[in-house]
């Protein structure tokens, strides 16, 4: 049977993106676009939800040269973050249906080529030097205190880049800068620790000067207290959110192959009823 | 030629606040002084090229317009990938101040010789490419970039040549009609005018820029020339040899092109100045005339 998944109607933006009608989206935007990367989206639909919750959207609406800034580092978690974009009202619903399919601006790593996109990423280790830029350009214009949120793959991290980039923003004292780290500790092939194991992660951020601060990764209002606290007394601060790559989905949870197979009309199927969803509605 | 372009820069940076400079760890004795003069609009970013590129992306995001200066070879190769995904695929203004062409840093070793920087930013879209040849185009330089809305990689070479005295993009000398064409930029423009000097029916074509290439006058002086040598202190087969073939060809002029370049190797020999690499390639003075007349 093939199935003809609906993307969701319009929110009450007023109302904050529910996690569990995100999935639901992710999953469908996925499905009809053939597309990989379940895995990697589904860990951070929480942290996106609080990302966005915790910055003025008016101001990025506006397109205002001093808003708050996203920078999505992981660039392959561009389902959720397209998804979540237009739970929040900055991605149009028909758009959304277009994702990783011939014609559309939507391709599988974010793009700048769709509105309020900051930057396009998808080769890891970029996003976290360029909201350093972001920061400290803010910084000199007078607007220091615009926050510069991050999303970074605890695999991403592996990237030396990162660390240059780490560096210099504890050097430079970028306070409205916050990386926040998808730690589901699955990187692309296998697990990040049997690659390069760098636990306890705490240790490496506050190493190079960092305050850190470990969430559960799936709790919304757990990582937006972190932000705030982090914007409320000023410091260099890292969030590390443990997830679950594949979280909601139980057959891709912790399955590395699920940061590449796209789902099958069956596999569509239970994922959704998993989610609690009847499909083909 | 480093102190004129940063002075360029300096008087620029007190007319336009939007003007941001960084360098990772370079330009001692140039840079103090934007330092002094604009803390807010100066960044050294230490030894961390990758990271050099991506804080120029995001100051470029939030409006600024970043000048990046530091080794070629650092500043091309080491963060390639930076440049093609932060720069060029966001279609930032970026301006690359890239030192030390060529064999510049002859008996430093060959970490230190870019004979393929530009040629490797050539696969890159959305990137202008400079290579002066004198102190009165470099003068003109900085302005003639950033009144483009572009990136821009700028190879600045060694030395501070007076001629040829022009500002403009393409310099054409002439010899003789039908007689051997030079073509070159950057610091080897200097043994080709030598060479003129002593035969007179040698015309000279000086490209200070590379990208875009000013088609228009470049044919022009091929349709002149029944053959040309290219001389230049980088690998031919991404160099301006490499470009010319495809555009004699693209244009069908039926001129006949000649490579005078360095071989394509990385060379483990010390040479005490670039003049020694010159020589060795065969691209002095005395090799472009063996290359001309090879009797």
């Amino acid at each position: 049977m093939t199935l003809v998944p609906a993307v969701p109607a319009a929110r009450d933006l007023s109302v904050r993106a529910n996690p569990r009608e995100v999935r639901k989206t992710v999953l469908s935007i996925l499905y009809r676009g053939k597309a990989s990367h379940l895995g990697p989206s589904m860990s951070v639909v929480e942290m996106l939800i609080a990302m966005y919750s915790s910055v003025d959207l008016d101001l990025i609406r506006a397109k205002d040269p001093l808003r708050p800034r996203i920078i999505i580092s992981k660039g392959h978690c561009a389902a959720a973050t397209y998804s979540v974009m237009a739970h929040v009202g900055l991605l149009p619903w028909p758009l959304l249906e277009t994702y990783h399919q011939d014609g559309s601006t939507l391709a599988g790593h974010v793009s700048h080529g769709v509105e309020y996109v900051e930057h396009s990423t998808g080769a890891l280790g970029h996003g976290l030097s360029v909201a350093c830029g972001c920061a400290i350009g803010l910084r000199a214009r007078g607007a220091g205190q615009a926050s510069v949120l991050v999303l970074l793959g605890d695999g991403e991290i592996q990237e030396g880049s990162v660390w240059e980039a780490l560096m210099f923003a504890r050097h430079h004292r970028l306070t409205s800068l916050i990386p926040l780290i998808d730690n589901n500790r699955i990187s692309s092939i296998t697990t990040t620790s049997d690659v390069i194991d760098m636990r306890p992660l705490k240790d490496r951020f506050a190493g190079f000067g960092f305050q850190v601060y470990e969430v559960d990764g799936h709790d919304v209002e757990a990582i937006m207290q972190a932000i705030a606290t982090i914007r409320q007394r000023a410091e260099m601060g890292v969030v590390i959110c443990h997830t679950v790559k594949g979280r909601g989905v139980p057959f891709a949870e912790c399955a590395p192959i699920w940061h590449y197979r796209s789902l099958s009309d069956k596999d569509y199927q239970a994922a959704l009823a998993a989610l609690g969803q009847e499909a083909g509605r | 030629m480093r102190g004129r372009i940063m002075n360029a820069l300096f008087t620029r940076m007190q007319a336009d606040e939007h003007v941001f400079f960084l360098t990772a760890d370079m330009g001692i004795n140039l840079v103090e002084k934007i330092q002094q003069a604009f803390p807010s609009r100066y960044l050294n970013v230490g030894i961390a090229e990758q990271n050099l590129i991506g804080v120029s992306a995001g100051l470029c995001n939030v409006g600024y317009r970043p000048v990046v200066y530091t080794i070629s070879q650092f500043l091309t190769h080491r963060c390639y990938e930076q440049i093609r995904n932060d720069v060029a695929i966001h279609g930032y203004p970026v301006t690359l101040l890239g030192t030390s062409a060529g064999y510049d840093n002859a008996p430093l070793g060959p970490t230190h010789h870019i004979p393929d920087d530009w040629g490797a930013l050539r696969a890159i879209p959305n990137i202008d490419i400079y290579c002066p040849s004198s102190m009165a185009y470099a003068d003109g330089l900085l302005e003639r970039i950033l009144s483009q809305p572009r990136a821009a990689y700028v190879r600045i070479p060694k030395g501070s040549f007076e001629q040829p005295a022009s500002a403009d993009n393409v310099v054409y000398l002439p010899g003789v009609l039908h007689g051997p064409l030079l073509i070159s930029y950057g610091s080897m423009v200097q043994p080709c005018l030598k060479v003129q000097a002593r035969h007179q029916e040698v015309a000279v074509l000086v490209c200070n820029r590379l990208r875009p290439l000013d088609e228009e006058r470049v044919g022009d002086a091929l349709r002149r020339h029944p053959a040309a040598w290219i001389v230049e202190d980088h690998f031919p087969s991404s160099g301006l040899y490499s470009l010319l073939c495809q555009f004699v060809l693209e244009q069908r002029l039926g001129c006949r092109l000649h490579s005078v370049a360095p071989r394509e190797e990385y060379c483990l020999t010390v040479g005490g100045s670039a003049e020694y690499y010159h020589r060795r390639y065969g691209c002095d003075e005395t090799g472009i005339e063996r290359a001309l007349w090879p009797s």
